[in-house]
């Protein structure tokens, strides 16, 4: 018998960005992270937290225009270790939101393990999956429009949802970004349970 | 937290009221600031159900505010609502939303702990009493503490020096010059005061002597004014009395005595600062420039955080001042006027509401016993009104200046009893300015004037006619006053201030002739029953408002080298500023629907 998904409000969702040295879960570092929870489908500025990363990988320098971070800052960052244990007591048994499975999850993976942590397998809701999943829909709503694939740039793909535009690209504020994406693509989807958002 | 401050705690932060809170206040509230959602069509809250338990701030999207299915106002990015849920524990209004929206919001308890700043609080506090009445949202306008709030009294240096009336004008001076003093005051029933212009004055000039005693020069009754009077009222009594020194009082003591350079000190671009500019004035050589100093003026007390109204006040006085000085070179150059007259302003500055100078207004009555002389006094009219136009008042277009209304007390009178007994347009278009005239200067006695006024209430006809100009005025819905589209820009003159200045007006003639300021006709018709005390409240903060928000945008304009005028365009004013605009236009419009009934105007 299937468990009963729970309602999409009912559960806590922490939006998650990390700025990263390359694309490479395997050899780049781990640079930034930026968290923020969505708790009754409000997101919740006051608990935002981000923070630096000192780096225990490479970081290819073609990734600095991306993350904007230059040695000197993240030189006297806390270690990955540490973070990691942060990102873990928030994360805790909730929901992980990203924009882009792909990167963050293995990036995280690889963070707990280095960190000594063992990977919760936590739920995850992926912002980018839903812009496909809504492109779709769309498609079926109107099959007599040309079938396009969906912009996916998160502040692109904000801007296309009628999201303001925000200045700043670190960590947090993209974690921000996301979380308030998922909001409008939650509606737009009109899903009701977190099963139809997984 | 390192890094700049997410934006939408930047936004918030630049988002009137939240502008001017206190950091440590403002990042405690930030702290517990959340992001919604919230899709086009949900009901955030019901009429009598759960209150709402934030404050929100609209980022992108609008909601409508309804009541039984009637929309009484749509918000728009950055304005605000919840706080009336807030403040009165009940959901008074149904809150929709009709696009999209983007909010942030705040818990009660930030809120309230936001209520602490008194700036903030004002924001919500003024006009809550009429909110609540009625129900209605609607923020306020700024009124905070200023510099020109100051109790006069801070300016006082040292207690008052007395002396006795039986002492010489020697001993006064000698006691004045030891001092280091300018005035003395002079110890009687009631007391009196001595300054140095009277030894110039009153002593030398007169060819009296130091031996002469201090009695026979000396000023009596005091003007007086309260230490805790607020600094721009100083400047008022300052004005009004045409005096250089203030006594201060606590009670029946005298305190201390302020100069009119020490209140001049406390702001150089005060009233008083172009009041002296104005008595120093030498030559008609010396009047251009003064327009851009009354600009200046208007400019610095609004940024001091005074009223328009009080500006207007003040505005007026410092132009009157102007017209008698212009008067002065007329006369010396023309010789003494055959008979006496009266120069009158007319219009906005009849009514004293003029805050920058606009174009000339202005009438001359003269004497019966001057018809013969006629002449002397159109040579005159031509002066006055060149001076004028030379210090900045620029020539009125449709004509109503003195050089072409001029005449005797009885074509006056003729005149304005024709505009009464038989309106018709043309005649009306004349009547609304004559109406609002004001004796400025000049000896003749113009209550023969007042009086035709005063038969205005018994002609219903010339108000029916009156009022029905005035609805002609086309006030907007504030629902489809929107950031974009069509009715995005707005008209402040035509499309608010003007419809409350006419029906004003009517209201006025019928109850109170005497009156002349807008917000004094208003008052005269609640107090005459002829306007509900809601209306008259609502319409006389809109009033204000609009007067309020008319000249900060022309100032703001004249410091742009553009024009000044009068259109708006919504989307250049934050939120709170917007929503004002809007609950503002609902009660002129209230006006109208009320006016239209009373004076039995059918259209």
């Amino acid at each position: 018998m299937r468990l009963r998904s729970p309602a999409w409000d009912g559960v806590v969702y922490w939006a998650l960005d990390l700025e990263t040295g390359g694309l490479d879960p395997r050899r780049d570092a781990i640079l930034e992270v930026g968290m923020v929870p969505i708790r009754d489908a409000h997101v919740r500025l006051g608990e935002g937290w981000r923070t630096l990363v000192r780096p225990e990988g490479n970081v290819d320098p073609r990734s600095i225009a991306a993350h904007q971070l230059v040695a000197r800052e993240t030189r006297d960052a806390p270690p990955l270790g540490d973070v990691m244990r942060e990102v873990d007591r928030r994360l805790d048994r909730h929901v992980l939101l990203v924009h882009h499975r792909g990167v963050d999850v293995p990036f995280l993976r690889r963070g707990y393990r280095d960190a000594g942590l063992r990977w919760r397998n936590p739920v995850v809701v992926d912002t980018v999956e839903l812009l496909f999943r809504q492109a779709r829909r769309a498609h079926r709503l109107r099959p007599e429009l040309p079938a396009e694939p969906p912009t996916v740039n998160l502040s692109a793909a904000r801007e296309q949802l009628g999201l303001p535009a925000y200045e700043a690209h670190d960590a947090l504020s993209d974690a921000v970004a996301t979380a308030e994406l998922f909001l409008v693509l939650r509606q737009a989807l009109g899903a009701r349970t977190l099963r139809e958002l997984t | 937290m390192p890094g700049a401050a997410l934006d939408p705690v930047a936004y918030l932060r630049a988002t009137p009221p939240f502008h001017a809170v206190p950091q440590p206040l403002f990042d405690r509230a930030a702290s517990a600031l959340e992001v919604g959602f919230y899709p086009a069509g949900a009901r955030l809250v019901r009429v009598g159900g759960e209150p709402l338990r934030h404050l929100y701030v609209i980022r992108k999207g609008a909601v409508r505010l309804e009541r039984h299915g009637q929309v009484l106002q749509v918000l728009e990015e950055g304005e605000t609502f919840g706080y009336t849920s807030l403040i009165t524990g009940r959901a008074t209004l149904d809150v929709i939303v009709d696009e999209d929206l983007v909010a942030y919001r705040l818990p009660a308890a930030e809120f309230d702990a936001l209520l602490a700043d008194a700036q903030f609080a004002g924001h919500f506090a003024v006009g809550l009493a009429e909110r609540l009445k009625s129900s209605l949202e609607h923020s306020a306008v700024a009124t905070f503490q200023s510099d020109l709030s100051l109790p006069v009294g801070r300016l006082v240096r040292r207690p008052p020096l007395w002396i006795g009336a039986e002492a010489t004008i020697g001993d006064a001076a000698r006691l004045m010059s030891a001092e280091r003093v300018s005035s003395l005051l002079v110890r009687g029933d009631p007391p009196g005061i001595v300054t140095d212009h009277d030894f110039r004055d009153r002593v030398l000039a007169a060819g009296r002597g130091p031996e002469t005693p201090v009695a026979a020069v000396l000023s009596r009754p005091l003007r007086t004014a309260p230490e805790g009077a607020p600094l721009h009222e100083a400047w008022a009594v300052l004005i009004d009395a045409g005096v250089h020194h203030l006594p201060l009082v606590r009670g029946d003591e005298i305190m201390g005595v302020v100069t009119a350079g020490e209140v001049l000190r406390q702001s150089a671009q005060g009233p008083v600062a172009v009041l002296r500019g104005v008595e120093r004035l030498a030559s008609r050589e010396s009047l251009p420039g003064y327009a851009r100093k009354v600009t200046e003026m208007a400019a610095a007390l609004l940024a001091g955080g005074l009223d328009a109204a009080a500006i207007a006040g003040f505005v007026a006085r410092l132009n009157d001042a102007l017209v008698a000085r212009i008067l002065r070179f007329a006369e010396a150059d023309l010789g003494e006027p055959p008979a006496p007259y009266a120069w009158l302003a007319l219009g906005s500055e009849g009514r004293m509401e003029q805050t920058l100078l606009t174009d000339q207004d202005n009438a001359l009555v003269f004497g019966d016993d001057g018809a013969a002389r006629r002449p002397y006094f159109e040579v005159l009219a031509e002066r006055v009104n060149e001076d004028l136009e030379l210090a900045g008042f620029p020539r009125c277009p449709g004509g109503f200046m003195a050089r072409r209304w001029l005449g005797t007390l009885s074509e006056w009178r003729a005149r304005f009893e024709g505009w009464l007994d038989r309106p018709a347009p043309q005649a009306l278009l004349e009547a609304a300015i004559f109406l609002d005239w004001r004796r400025v200067a000049g000896r003749l006695d113009v209550s023969p004037l007042q009086a035709v006024l005063a038969g205005a209430a018994d002609r219903p006809v010339f108000l029916r006619f009156l009022a029905r100009a005035a609805l002609g005025f086309k006030v907007p819905a504030s629902l489809r006053l929107r950031l974009r589209g069509e009715a995005s820009t707005l008209d402040l003159k035509q499309q608010g201030l003007a419809p409350v200045v006419f029906l004003a007006r009517c209201y006025g003639l019928e109850v109170r002739p005497q009156a002349r300021s807008t917000l004094e006709r208003l008052a005269a018709a609640r107090e005459a029953g002829a306007l509900s005390a809601e209306t008259e409240a609502a319409v006389a903060e809109a009033f204000r408002f609009l007067v309020g928000l008319r000249l900060r945008l022309q100032l703001q304009a004249v410091s742009e080298g553009r024009p000044p005028g009068d259109a708006v365009a919504m989307s250049s004013l934050p939120g709170i500023e917007r929503s004002r605009l809007k609950e503002s236009l609902r009660a002129v419009r209230g006006l109208q629907e009320r006016a239209q009934l009373h004076f039995k105007v059918d259209f």
